[in-house]
């Protein structure tokens, strides 16, 4: 195998376990300042509940984040020396950054939040909720950005000696790429987190039996309730505005992707809207296409009629691998449109009060949780399987940017070893979270964290 | 402008070692000093709410490595493959067992998590020793700074015996810091400990003093710091028996950070220094560095965002200090 090989699929399998974790940390974080602030404000115990038990989920979440993340922000030196030497001075800057405006934030005031709930006032965890929100935030960013640059380049110089280094970081920092594709990657953890409050509290309504009735049934009309606003508002805005403005990014900026995207082969005027059919790289066409006449051109460039490249247009060496990009994409699309159905549904029972009482739209809310997150590593499988056969698009190729000393072996050895501890990561995740939610807000505090004595 | 940033990539490390030393060292004497589930409990809580926020001085410090000397990030990580995942495994050990402790009652749990800690902890002492032992005596490298040599050259004697004593130091520092959080029997226990670890750090520390004059070249600076090092360890000591206890730990925090102070003195102005440091060579921080505009912007974010984090960082500290308890 070659090396490159082996370093992608390495960066792929840590990279897509990591990421589960903080979409669910920058999707929830909202959700437990909110409780925070409103528990210090009304001082309601069963809003402190609600806000321990999810701030609970949040550091089980981050926990695992956290121990995750340490190898991505190392695998860019072990994996990718070649890359990092050439491009450290950009795109180490951004997670410079990150590191000290972001992790600093969300780690020390965690530690507040969550451990010493007993020995801090309402109002200072309240604070310290916002803090790990902003730090969440600002994280994703600031990762966001370091990616849109790999994506499309601004603000950089290339020196004698090969080395790219930064001319403006404003530049960097202030890319409207990164800014819609930062937006967009919001929306997605937004909806996640939408779905998931919503899918536990429907989970806690079904559930209610005679004797948990009153406690399930007000946690639950609780999550029920604030998850679907959400989910519903987010569900919205990843397709309008953020992922219509991506879409138009990519038409501008990286043509290639959007034609694989597609599945598009020939440049046409009028191109049609693929919404499923199976992509025949081989033969250059999709088998048994359902497609919408003209509307691609229309997205793309806002006119019916407009020329659109397909990849038939590019050398073959320039093409990203056709069949994950298409399938990613058409997953991550097909599963955003559901959401807003779904969303859609939940609200109208909810505005006309008929959500509590009618179970098969309490089943699909809570079965839905799992597809967020099907949706967002789909999104980031067609963004970067996409930018392919760049690491810096139209600057650096993937295959010139590994380690130059690091052999096969070596990689393959830390796959394995990566596998085997994030699979009993994993199943430790699981077993823990379940619990938890199993137990639920209105049940036996747990060791530390859970306690309200704080708050009354 | 190049030698700011090799000091502030030297702060963040000395940061690094005297905030996460502590929960590798409470880590480390924990089986020694904790005599019941209770008290490794406790031991466990005192570091809670600060570990995470600790290490973000590693990953921070990694990162901006990265943005400063983007040269020495990638020969340095990729050169010494293996044992950079090994430290990843380990931190990553370390975290999980801290984190996932807590959230089921069962005995064999913790005892299980408790070991997971205890070792993971050991073994990064041990391996930041030896890696710190490296750098002090150099290491066999390439034109761009590449690690040509193999996995036995870095546990050469001079790496291991400083290896060992990183052990020691961090078992001393991170009992100081219990006692500092701690009341009651698991307190005296500790504060016992830590006299005795106290003769094996001194010993050490002169032996491995002595073992430097061997393997590298030293400058007044050096020396210097070295002074302050040993002043820090003799305060420590006084303060420890006179049961001054944030002395104490200061004192051994002043120990620290001369050692880290002392060791970046001896490499500058090299990042890796090639073997042997006899003769002068090396991967050096002018080769290493960015254009002077992009580190000019670069250190100036870092310095900003880390005085930052002091102040809030400080506030948040003092507001979570105090004697911790087991399981109330």
């Amino acid at each position: 195998m070659e090396p490159v090989l082996a370093d992608r699929l390495q960066f792929a399998f840590t990279i897509m376990f990591h990421y589960l974790f903080p979409i669910t940390t920058m999707g929830l974080a909202p959700f437990v300042a909110w409780f925070t602030v409103r528990a210090a404000r009304t001082r309601e115990v069963e809003l402190a509940r609600a806000a321990a038990f999810w701030t609970k989920i949040f550091t089980i979440n981050f926990a695992v984040g956290v121990v995750t993340g340490i190898p991505m922000e190392f695998q860019f030196g072990t994996n990718w020396a070649a890359f990092s030497a050439k491009a450290g001075a950009v795109v180490g800057q951004p997670l410079a950054l990150e590191g000290v405006y972001a992790f600093f934030l969300e780690s020390i005031f965690l530690g507040a939040l969550f451990y010493a709930r007993r020995e801090i006032p309402s109002r200072l965890q309240a604070v310290s909720a916002i803090f790990v929100w902003l730090g969440s935030w600002l994280s994703g960013f600031f990762i966001v950005d370091t990616d849109a640059w790999m994506q499309h380049p601004v603000g950089y110089t290339v020196s004698a000696d090969g080395t790219i280094q930064m001319s403006s970081l404003a530049a960097v920092l202030g890319s409207p790429f990164a800014w819609w594709q930062f937006l967009h990657v919001l929306c997605g953890a937004l909806v996640t987190g939408g779905f998931v409050v919503a899918g536990i509290g429907a989970y806690y309504l079904l559930r209610s039996d005679a004797v948990r009735q009153a406690q399930d049934e007000r946690f639950g009309r609780l999550f029920v309730r604030t998850g679907v606003v959400v989910a519903l508002v987010f569900s919205l805005l990843a397709i309008f505005p953020t992922g219509d403005k991506n879409g138009d990014d990519v038409t501008k900026d990286q043509p290639v992707k959007l034609a694989a995207m597609e599945g598009l082969f020939q440049t046409q005027k009028g191109a049609p809207l693929a919404i499923i059919g199976m992509p025949d790289v081989q033969n250059h066409t999709l088998i048994d296409p359902v497609e919408v006449p003209d509307v691609l051109s229309f997205l793309a460039y806002g006119n019916f009629k407009a020329n659109v490249k397909g990849l038939n247009a590019y050398a073959a060496a320039l093409w990203p691998p056709m069949e994950l990009t298409y399938y990613a994409y058409h997953v991550m699309v097909g599963l955003g449109t559901i959401f807003v159905g779904i969303a859609v549904l939940a609200a109208l029972f909810l505005w006309r009060s008929a959500l509590f009482r009618t179970p098969i739209v309490l089943w699909l809310l809570m079965l839905a949780m799992p597809f967020p997150y099907i949706a967002n590593e789909a999104g980031w499988v067609t963004t970067e399987v996409g930018r392919q056969p760049w690491i810096i698009y139209g600057i650096m190729r993937t295959a010139n940017a590994a380690s130059p000393t690091v052999v096969t072996g070596e990689t393959i050895f830390t796959l394995i070893g990566f596998v085997g501890m994030y699979f009993i990561l994993g199943v430790l995740f699981l077993y823990l979270v379940l619990r938890e939610i199993a137990i639920g807000p209105s049940g036996e505090p747990a060791a530390h964290g859970g306690s309200i004595e704080a708050v009354s | 402008m190049i030698t700011a940033s090799f000091v502030l990539i030297a702060f963040m490390i000395a940061g690094y070692v005297l905030l996460d030393g502590y929960d590798l060292g409470v880590a480390a004497i924990a089986p020694i000093v904790a005599a019941s589930d209770d008290d490794r409990l406790t031991a466990m809580k005192s570091i809670g709410p600060f570990w995470n926020g600790n290490e973000v001085f590693l990953v921070a410090g990694g990162a901006i490595l990265f943005a400063l000397f983007p040269q020495a990030y990638a020969s340095s990580f990729s050169g010494f493959y293996l044992p950079f995942i090994i430290v990843l495994w380990l931190l990553m050990g370390r975290g999980i067992a801290l984190e996932l402790r807590e959230h089921f009652p069962s005995r064999i749990w913790h005892q299980f998590w408790d070991a997971c800690f205890t070792i993971a902890s050991v073994l990064l002492a041990l391996l930041f020793g030896v890696a710190l032992g490296n750098l002090i005596r150099g290491v066999p490298l390439d034109a761009q700074g590449y690690f040509t040599g193999t996995f036995g050259f870095l546990l050469n004697w001079y790496a291991v015996l400083v290896g060992v004593f990183a052990v020691c130091v961090l078992a001393l520092h991170g009992a100081t810091f219990l006692v500092l959080r701690t009341a009651g029997p698991l307190a005296e226990r500790t504060r016992a400990f830590a006299g005795r670890m106290w003769i094996a750090v001194f010993v050490l520390f002169a032996g491995v003093t002595a073992a430097t004059f061997a393997v590298h070249p030293i400058h007044g600076w050096a020396i210097g710091f070295g002074a302050l090092a040993t002043c820090g360890l003799v305060a420590a000591r006084v303060f420890l028996s006179r049961r001054a206890e944030l002395p104490a730990f200061l004192g051994s925090s002043a120990f620290l950070a001369a050692l880290i102070a002392a060791a970046a003195s001896t490499i500058f102005p090299y990042l890796i220094p090639a073997f042997p440091a006899w003769n002068a060579g090396g991967l050096s921080m002018n080769q290493a560095a960015p254009t002077a505009g992009a580190l000019a912007s670069a250190l100036g974010v870092s310095v900003f965002g880390m005085i930052a984090v002091l102040v809030y960082g400080g506030i948040v500290w003092r507001m979570l200090a105090g004697k911790v308890y087991g399981g109330e």
